[in-house]
Parts: C-alpha cells; sequence; structure tokens
C-alpha cells in the first residue's frame, strides 16, 4: 500500500516542531538542543542513504535473526474457541526481545555520525543487553544506566550485557529515574550518542525509534500474506513508553479495518490512567500529581512495561481513536505464562504476557476465520528467578 | 550578584529568613527554585534539595507565597523562579503568569522550555503581554546560527552557562567562559550572567574577568543550607557567605 497517495495519512513521523498532535516537542535543556538538532539531520540523512538502509538490512538478517517468524498458537486457539491466534516471535530476535533492531540501527547511525561513546538506559535491561552486545559487534565502548529495582529482577540481561562489555551505572528507582540520569550523563557529555531505548523523550528520537522498530509490522503483513493471504483482524502488542507496540501497528495505521490494541501494566498505565503534562522531555500522557511534580503509579512484574508515561504519537493516536488501550495486572501475567508455557511450548516474558492475555480475552467467542496477533517481544530467561519463585510449584 | 534558592528548603520560615539575610548582604537578584522530582539539569546536591522539599509536600503556588513574602521584604531585589515546565504546564501556563505579575516577581526560567516547545511559546507570550521576563540561557553547545535566533528572545537578561552538563558537577574554563560571554554579547545589550561551577567567592572574583555583568551562585549555597539544617543561626550563616561573594564582586 502506498503511503503517498493516501489523504491525511497516520503513517507520518511528527510535525516540523516533533509533535503529534498536541504531543511530542521537545522539552529538554539547552545545552542539549545542538545535538538533537545534529541527530535529527542525522537521522534524515541516513534513511535516504541506500548504503547506509542495506547495511541495516544485512545485520538485521544475519546478526540479529530477522525476520523473526510468525507462529500459529494452535492448542491455545483450540483451548480458548474461538479466534486464531498468532504469536509475532520477536523473543526469537538475537538477544531474545525487540529491541536489538532499533540498537543495531542507532548505533549504525551513531557510527555514520562519527560518535565514539554511547549512553543508554533501560528498564527490563532488555534494551541493555541489546545495546551493549550491538556496541560489542561494532567496536564502541557503552555505558548503561538502570534503577536499582530492575536490576534485582533481570540479573540474566546485566550479566549477558556485562559479557558484552558494557558498563553498568546503577540508581535508584526503575526506569523513569534511569532516564533521567542517562539524560544527565549525556548534558555531561554531549559529544556521547545517546541510545534511547523506546519511543519516548524529546524528538527526534519517538520518529527515530519507530523508524527501526517498524520492520516488526511489515514482515507480518508479508508473513500474513503468505500463510493465510489475509491480514489480521486485531494487533495486540504490551507498551512501557512504546517501542515494541508501534513497531508492530505503524505499517497499519492507514487500515482503520484492523484493530490495534495496546497493553500496558494495569499499575502504570499511562495511555488509560494518565493525563496530559511535560516531563523527560516531551509533552504527552502521566501518572502523576496534580502539580506535576511527582510520579504516580505502582509497581508491576513486567519491568518493560512499568513506565509512568507513553509515547507521545501513542497518546495522539489513542485520542483520535485509531488505536485502543487496555491492561494487564500482574496474576494475569502469571497465568497467562504458564498457559503458553504449558501449552505451546515457548517461553515468554512478563511483557509479552501481558499482550497475549488481552488476545486471549478479545479471541474466545470470535470466528474461526478471525485472526488475531500479539508481539512475542520477549523471551523468558530474565523473569525466570521471580516465576520459579512465585509460582514454580504450579509446574510440579 | 544572583543566588539561587531552593523554594522552602528546608522550610517556609526558614527559607524566607535565608533569602531576607542575602538580600540583606547584597543579593541582587534572587533566584527561586521550585521542587520537582525529574530535575533533568540539577546535579545531587540541588536534586536533594528538591527531594526534601518534595517529601514535604512543596508546591508551585508555595513558592509563589514565598516570592510575595519576599517582595513584601524588598521592593527593589530582582525576583525569579526558575524550574521546570511541568509543574508550570500543570498550574496551568495561564495563572501561573498571572499569579507571577500578581505577586510582582520579575520573570521566570524554565530549564527545559527551548522555544522550539509550544508551550514555551504560550508561556512567553503572556509573560510578555505583563512585562515579565522570560530568561533564556545559553550553553557552550549552542551554536552561532542559534544564538542568533535566542537572541530575538532574550529579556531581562541572558543565563550563560559556564559548561555543558548539569548543575553543581564541572568547574567553568574562564577562558572557554570569556569568549562565550563576548560572543553573547555581539548579539545583545543585555546583562549576560555567568553560571554554573562558581563555588567560592574566588571564582565569583575570576569571573568578573570574563566580561560578564553577573555571576550566578548555586549548588554551594545550597549545599551549605543541606549541611546546617538544623542550625539556628542558619540564616545569618547564608547572609554571611553571600557577604563574601558580594565583596569579591564589588
Amino acid at each position: 500500500m502506498s503511503t503517498e497517495k493516501i489523504k491525511n495519512s497516520l503513517k507520518t513521523g511528527s510535525d516540523k516542531d516533533g509533535y503529534f498532535g498536541e504531543y511530542g516537542g521537545i522539552a529538554a535543556g539547552e545545552n542539549l538542543m545542538n545535538n538533537l538538532e545534529e541527530l535529527k539531520k542525522a537521522f534524515e540523512a541516513a534513511i535516504k542513504d541506500k548504503k547506509f538502509l542495506d547495511e541495516f538490512a544485512y545485520y538485521c538478517k544475519h546478526w540479529i535473526g530477522r525476520p523473526s517468524p510468525i507462529y500459529f498458537a494452535e492448542r491455545i486457539t483450540n483451548k480458548i474457541g474461538g479466534a486464531k491466534i498468532y504469536f509475532k516471535q520477536e523473543h526469537l530476535n538475537h538477544t531474545g526481545s525487540h529491541k536489538p533492531t532499533n540498537t543495531l540501527f542507532q548505533v549504525l547511525l551513531a557510527k555514520r555520525m562519527g560518535k565514539k561513546k554511547i549512553i543508554c538506559e533501560s528498564g527490563a535491561g532488555q534494551h541493555w543487553s541489546a545495546a551493549a552486545a550491538t556496541a560489542a559487534k561494532f567496536g564502541m565502548p557503552i555505558v548503561g544506566v538502570m534503577g536499582k529495582i530492575d536490576c534485582a529482577r533481570v540479573n540474566q540481561n546485566l550479566i549477558k550485557a556485562k559479557h558484552y562489555g558494557g558498563k553498568l551505572k546503577i540508581v535508584e528507582g526503575s526506569l523513569r529515574e534511569a532516564i533521567t540520569a542517562a539524560i544527565k550523563e549525556w548534558s555531561n557529555n554531549p559529544d556521547y550518542y545517546y541510545l534511547i531505548g523506546s519511543t519516548c523523550s524529546s524528538s527526534p528520537f519517538v520518529d527515530i525509534v519507530r523508524y527501526a522498530q517498524s520492520i516488526i509490522g511489515k514482515e507480518m503483513r508479508e508473513q500474513f500474506m503468505e500463510l493465510e493471504g489475509k491480514l489480521p483482524n486485531e494487533i495486540i502488542a504490551c507498551a512501557g513508553a512504546g517501542s515494541n507496540f508501534t513497531g508492530s501497528i505503524f505499517e497499519f495505521l492507514d487500515e482503520p479495518e484492523i484493530k490495534k490494541v495496546v497493553v500496558e501494566a494495569e499499575e502504570t498505565a499511562a495511555l488509560t490512567n494518565g493525563t496530559k503534562g511535560i516531563q523527560q522531555g516531551m509533552v504527552t500522557k502521566f501518572l502523576q500529581s496534580d502539580d506535576g511534580s511527582k510520579s504516580l503509579g505502582g509497581s508491576s512484574l513486567g519491568a518493560g512495561i512499568m513506565y509512568y508515561g507513553i509515547s507521545p504519537q501513542l497518546a495522539h493516536l489513542k485520542d483520535i481513536g485509531a488505536i485502543e488501550a487496555s491492561t494487564a495486572n500482574d496474576k494475569e501475567l502469571l497465568e497467562t505464562y504458564k498457559l503458553v508455557a504449558q501449552n505451546e511450548g515457548i517461553g515468554i516474558s512478563f511483557e509479552p504476557a501481558a499482550a497475549v492475555t488481552e488476545a486471549l480475552k478479545r479471541a474466545k467467542g470470535k470466528p474461526k476465520d478471525y485472526i488475531i496477533c500479539a508481539t512475542a517481544c520477549g523471551r523468558v530467561e530474565k523473569d525466570l528467578d521471580v516465576i520459579e519463585r512465585l509460582i514454580g510449584k504450579d509446574f510440579e | 550578584m544572583i543566588a539561587y534558592f531552593v523554594a522552602c528548603y528546608p522550610n517556609f520560615e526558614k527559607s524566607l529568613e535565608i533569602i531576607k539575610k542575602s538580600i540583606d548582604a547584597g543579593v541582587n537578584i534572587c533566584e527561586i527554585g521550585f521542587p520537582t522530582q525529574e530535575a533533568s539539569g540539577e546535579g545531587i546536591i540541588i536534586k536533594n534539595a528538591h527531594d526534601h522539599c518534595l517529601q514535604r509536600n512543596v508546591t508551585l503556588k508555595d513558592t509563589i507565597k514565598l516570592a510575595k513574602a519576599v517582595r513584601n521584604y524588598n521592593n527593589d531585589v530582582g525576583i525569579i523562579l526558575m524550574g521546570y515546565m511541568s509543574n508550570i504546564f500543570k498550574y496551568p501556563i495561564k495563572n501561573f503568569v498571572s499569579d507571577l505579575a500578581s505577586v510582582d516577581a520579575d520573570g521566570c526560567l524554565v530549564v527545559d522550555a527551548p522555544h522550539e516547545l509550544r508551550e514555551e511559546n504560550e508561556l512567553r507570550n503572556l509573560m510578555n503581554k505583563k512585562n515579565l521576563s522570560l530568561i533564556k540561557l545559553v550553553a557552550p553547545t549552542t551554536k552561532e546560527e542559534r544564538l542568533k535566533k535566542l537572541s530575538n528572545l532574550f529579556s531581562g537578561w541572558v543565563y550563560s552557562l559556564n559548561f555543558s552538563g548539569i548543575s553543581g558537577s564541572k568547574s567553568a574554563n574562564l577562558e572557554d567562559v570569556k569568549n562565550m560571554i563576548k560572543k553573547i554579547k555581539t548579539y545583545t545589550d543585555l546583562p549576560v550572567c555567568s553560571g554554573f561551577g562558581i563555588k567560592t567567592p574566588g571564582d565569583a572574583k575570576k569571573m568578573t574577568q570574563t566580561g560578564c555583568d553577573g555571576v550566578i551562585v548555586g549548588s554551594s549555597i545550597v549545599e551549605y543550607i543541606g549541611k546546617n539544617l538544623n542550625d539556628t543561626k542558619l540564616p545569618k550563616n547564608v547572609g554571611n557567605i553571600i557577604k563574601t561573594f558580594v565583596e569579591e564582586l564589588r
């Protein structure tokens, strides 16, 4: 489908000021403005450079292992009774999540810009391990920042990243604090490349991460046409800040007949319960106190979906009714993990368990030719200790 | 001499006393920071002070009240509120500007509000109408072309950042600062004040050789307050510290 021909296409990036409707923009300190401007120019030039895109495509295939397959979860489908449930198997990518596609794209961009060192933040450590792997592959030193709460529960990713040569700084808190600390690191070292992990913060980061991750939806289109001869009726993906969901649905934004459902952690559902504000470099919806001085929200088992804000593009798309938002709680995440492991022999992490939870609810009672695709954006390794502690006896 | 204070640190009364004593000691402009959780431009010293105030539920409204009390004490001192867009946006912007005008403050400085942000434009336009200054920052990373654009938006005075980074984290390089002040002054006739990395009266004295029209001292004052929270002589002692800065700047 050609984007150019569609009037009022939603498959565009942000406007000239970096906004999506009333959300987005640049809320950054003066000392970062030059960096953001430079980054925007470099990004716009890179995506017009065939050699750069070919290199990205080459490593997507040979280093990450893309395309990730789609998979018909037949036993679960039969158990639920209704729509056909598919998984987009992003957890089969190298490093075990959708994250390396973005880190590969941005490390190549950093190299193209002549940057010598990389800073990044991470929530669940999926971005951290992917970023460290990519930096090692291209011989660039990398510093990561993560919150203490997350570090305590995703040890596997920390070990992997350490082996890839990444140096980790640990701060109090979780993803929110990690982003703030990483931005501070970047302020102190403006010659570094800031490798953000999701579709959040100031423009042009939201567009850059979306560009890299939208490969997920493009692959889905080809794969569904080949396997089913038609596109799915619904696409469901989880979101912390939103890179996995945005990547899954961007390709289909001009096809309103395909439902797009984003699932947040019930405890930190900024799209459902947040209010408009300006924090973390952007205008978007946040769970925040009335006066904007404090963040709100509880704790979720899914470290990667425990974020008190949301991509400004998703805030806009929800406002105009182009996407729907839902939530999943810890109990559901655990039940869904168990169901998928026991029936499909696939160990998904807590985050995609949120998406699959929603898929199960929506599949029930639907016609048999109705297709729901849930993006399985992470594998379970990082969560195994927590699962074993909470419900390990269920499997005995 | 411009001094930065965190509003209501350690509490409303003591904070007001500290500012009064600082005015007595010769501070020309009081920069009163309103606390916020993120404070992405602040180093650990100011961040800790913000957290102290947030735990005691200090809001932007309290900061406005403090500004009013400061104005009641002294008619001539400059009063600038300083902070982040989050609180102003939620206040919301329109009410913030009218409250700022009603307490007779001179303006505000918003760390994370570049002119590319639409909400900054809204704030700046409303402030202009009330003759309030939205103080703009220039950083060492600000390119000439951008400085030219910024110079059309300057109001009141210009905050020149001595280094690229968060507050209280590095020291200023005199030669770099000199060049930067010179560069800024080719684009504006407004006073250019130098901030970041000025920790001692000696640092302040050195800064006077750079051609700047004023210096901003923040982290070192906040740090002193933080270390002496329960000292009954705290306001008087802060006043004495300010005096040592002011004397070097004469």
